[in-house]
């Protein structure tokens, strides 16, 4: 790895070949919120397979992603995409549930697994018991804040996989409320999801996905990379599982640029790189709860308005 | 015989559950558990529950339920030995490192993988087993026929709530709230206080209960959206439940009044005992409990609303800077 690690998420084989991912090292393959999301790579394991050489084709690493919330009958099939995980040769798998962890773990003993924002990491002692299970590298769960992040890396030495642009996880439910309205819609399952859908209620907003829902905001951390550098962090997530290609590719082109100069101890700004990210989010940034404080809030130099609906 | 565990917010309660055949009863720890603080019980207080729990025959474990930072470890565990000297007899916990190290040095204590934790699968059973838990609380989205398939060889205990919500996210993967409010204070104990994060032992502001409008990009497609989120009471399943071996019937509802959380432990301690003295031939008529059940769930339903209006709104006040 070099200095630093920029990874994205993709769902399908259809979104990976449309992506150029030349400002990436990395790519998780799947969605982790619905087993009829349009193609799934987790279900579709020849698709799987080609995924990760592919990805693997570019000379980045291939990851593969599990549900965040399986139950009992979905094991087999986890079963199934760890195997192929493991066949076609992916760099890592990521967990969500410590059952599948300890699948994982149990048969895939040199699979190095990392610790999915779902698996509620928040302190160092569970990551201490991850580890254990083969966890090699963990994203805290989204609530906690960059100093309890540090407290862990620093008591464990383990890299934290930190997401800094897009739309942060909120929550996973074992039922999409779309459904309930398809039949009024020209747009159906399963690519109803994949719209730029949003729940919104006076200033509060949140996008929608069926199954899970994220942050209405785009969380953006551009103008701290430099402290989170300095602070030793270097794995880094663009999440855009929803989004478009070209979100994904300018998004991650501004990343690049700026990890770069953090990282050789450049702090000059592009400013025209905000531009940009201000044209690829549709509610405005926030940073999450990187800062302790409430989610949707901005940190920084940027302020934005509480919500642009 | 399958045990009945209710829920106590103050030591009024704790009384009230023991008087109305609870087997169990569960308190938090102030600070520590997936409440405000105002449900929670302070050390002195949770002695004097413990006293009043087993005065009565019954058992009483502690909720320290929150993820905590990593900091707050090291005082737990000295939380953990006074209640341990006090006799409580288990603890609801939900940080896999927390319950770790507090199996580590109570290994005698019996610990419960909280609703917090969000146990979803036999694997995920078979984890926590492995760091020191013996009973588990089951999601409440898990059917009857995934709690029958628990294998055999799985030594733990199933609690199933009884009386809960249905909420649209699984319990322990939403920060819903906190996106919208958080508001971290010290409490009188120099714990952190995260204010609107269930999670992390603050108050969830329901916001899921929100009437949302769906919108697509700017286009409204939807003036109101309702997300799934209902309080329960379980009644046609209790017979199955108790047929099905589990362990534990488990009540919640530390936040409502002590008269109405007594209703419902009387109401479920002589549901169960009835089931149970009965003839295994014998057909069982919920009917008759079916109307008794109707009265208590008004009163619920009444209470919560009203809860939720206060929590939608105290979520839009803003957050005081810090000192």
């Amino acid at each position: 790895m070099g200095p630093f690690e920029l990874n994205t998420t993709i769902s399908n084989l259809r979104n990976l070949r449309e992506s150029d991912l030349s400002a990436y090292d990395a790519v998780y393959l799947g969605n982790i919120y619905c087993r009829i999301y349009e193609d799934n790579f987790l279900e579709r394991l020849d698709d799987l397979e080609e995924g990760i050489a592919l990805v693997k084709g570019q000379g980045l690493r291939a990851y593969v992603t599990s549900y965040a919330a399986p139950r009992n009958e979905v094991l087999p099939k986890v079963q199934k995409a760890l195997e192929t995980a493991a066949a076609a040769g992916a760099d890592a798998v990521e967990v969500h549930n410590l059952g599948v962890l300890r699948m994982v773990h149990e048969q895939f003993p040199g699979m190095p697994a990392h610790i999915g924002g779902f698996a509620n990491v928040y302190t160092d002692a569970g990551v201490e018991v991850l580890k254990e299970y083969g966890a090699v590298r963990f994203t805290p769960n989204y609530e906690i804040s960059l100093d309890e992040v540090g407290a862990i890396t620093s008591g464990v030495g383990m890299p934290a996989e930190l997401v800094v642009h897009g739309k942060m996880p909120l929550g996973v439910s074992d039922y999409c409320f779309l459904l309930e309205y398809e039949q009024k819609w020209p747009e159906k399952c399963p690519t109803l999801c994949q719209k730029n859908l949003f729940l919104k209620q006076g200033d509060w907003a949140m996008r929608t996905v069926g199954k899970g829902v994220l942050s209405g905001k785009d969380v953006c951390m551009l103008e701290h990379l430099p402290a989170l550098i300095a602070a030793g962090h270097n794995v880094f997530r663009i999440e855009a599982a929803y989004e478009t290609p070209a979100y994904r590719l300018n998004i991650a082109r501004i990343y690049r640029a700026a990890l770069e100069r953090a990282a050789a101890g450049d702090r000059t700004e592009d400013e025209s790189a905000w531009d940009t990210i201000r044209e690829h989010t549709a509610v405005g940034l926030c940073n999450g709860f990187y800062f302790g404080r409430t989610g949707a809030e901005y940190v920084g130099k940027r302020p934005q308005p509480a919500v642009a609906c | 015989m399958v045990e009945l565990l209710a829920p106590a917010g103050n030591l009024e309660m704790v009384k009230a559950a023991v008087e109305n055949g609870a087997n169990a009863i569960y308190v938090g720890a102030r600070g520590w558990s997936r409440r405000r603080d105002a449900y929670e019980l302070s050390d002195e207080k949770l002695h004097e529950a413990i006293a009043i729990a087993h005065g009565g025959g019954a058992k009483i474990r502690v909720a320290i339920n929150t993820n905590m930072q990593s900091s707050e470890i090291p005082s737990l565990l000295k939380k953990m030995e006074k209640f341990v000297g006090w006799g409580v007899d288990g603890a609801i916990m939900t940080d896999v490192g927390a319950i770790a190290q507090v199996h580590r040095s109570f290994p005698g204590l019996v610990l419960h993988a909280s609703i917090g934790a969000n146990i979803l699968n036999n694997e995920d059973v078979k984890f926590y087993r492995s760091i020191g838990v013996s009973q588990v609380v089951a999601d409440t989205k898990l059917t009857l026929r995934e709690l029958a398939s628990r294998e055999a060889d799985i030594d733990v205990g199933i609690e199933v709530l009884i009386h809960a919500n249905h909420c649209y996210t699984y319990l322990g993967k939403c920060w819903m709230s906190p996106y919208m409010r958080l508001e971290r204070t010290p409490d009188d104990f120099g714990k952190d206080v995260f204010r609107g994060s269930p999670n992390r032992g603050g108050l969830d502001y329901r916001v899921c209960l929100e009437k949302w409008e769906l919108l697509d990009d700017k286009a409204l497609l939807e003036p109101v959206i309702t997300l799934k989120n209902a309080a329960f009471f379980y009644l046609d399943d209790i017979p199955a439940l108790i047929d099905l071996g589990v362990h534990c019937l488990k009540i919640q509802g530390r936040e409502y009044p002590v008269p109405l959380v007594a209703g419902i432990v009387r109401f479920y301690r002589e549901l169960i005992d009835t089931y149970v003295a009965k003839p295994a031939e014998q057909p069982f008529d919920l009917a008759p409990w079916r109307m008794r059940l109707e009265a208590i769930q008004a009163e619920r339903d009444s209470k919560r609303s009203n809860m939720t209006l206060v929590l939608l709104n105290e979520a839009r006040q803003p957050v005081p800077p810090r000192v």
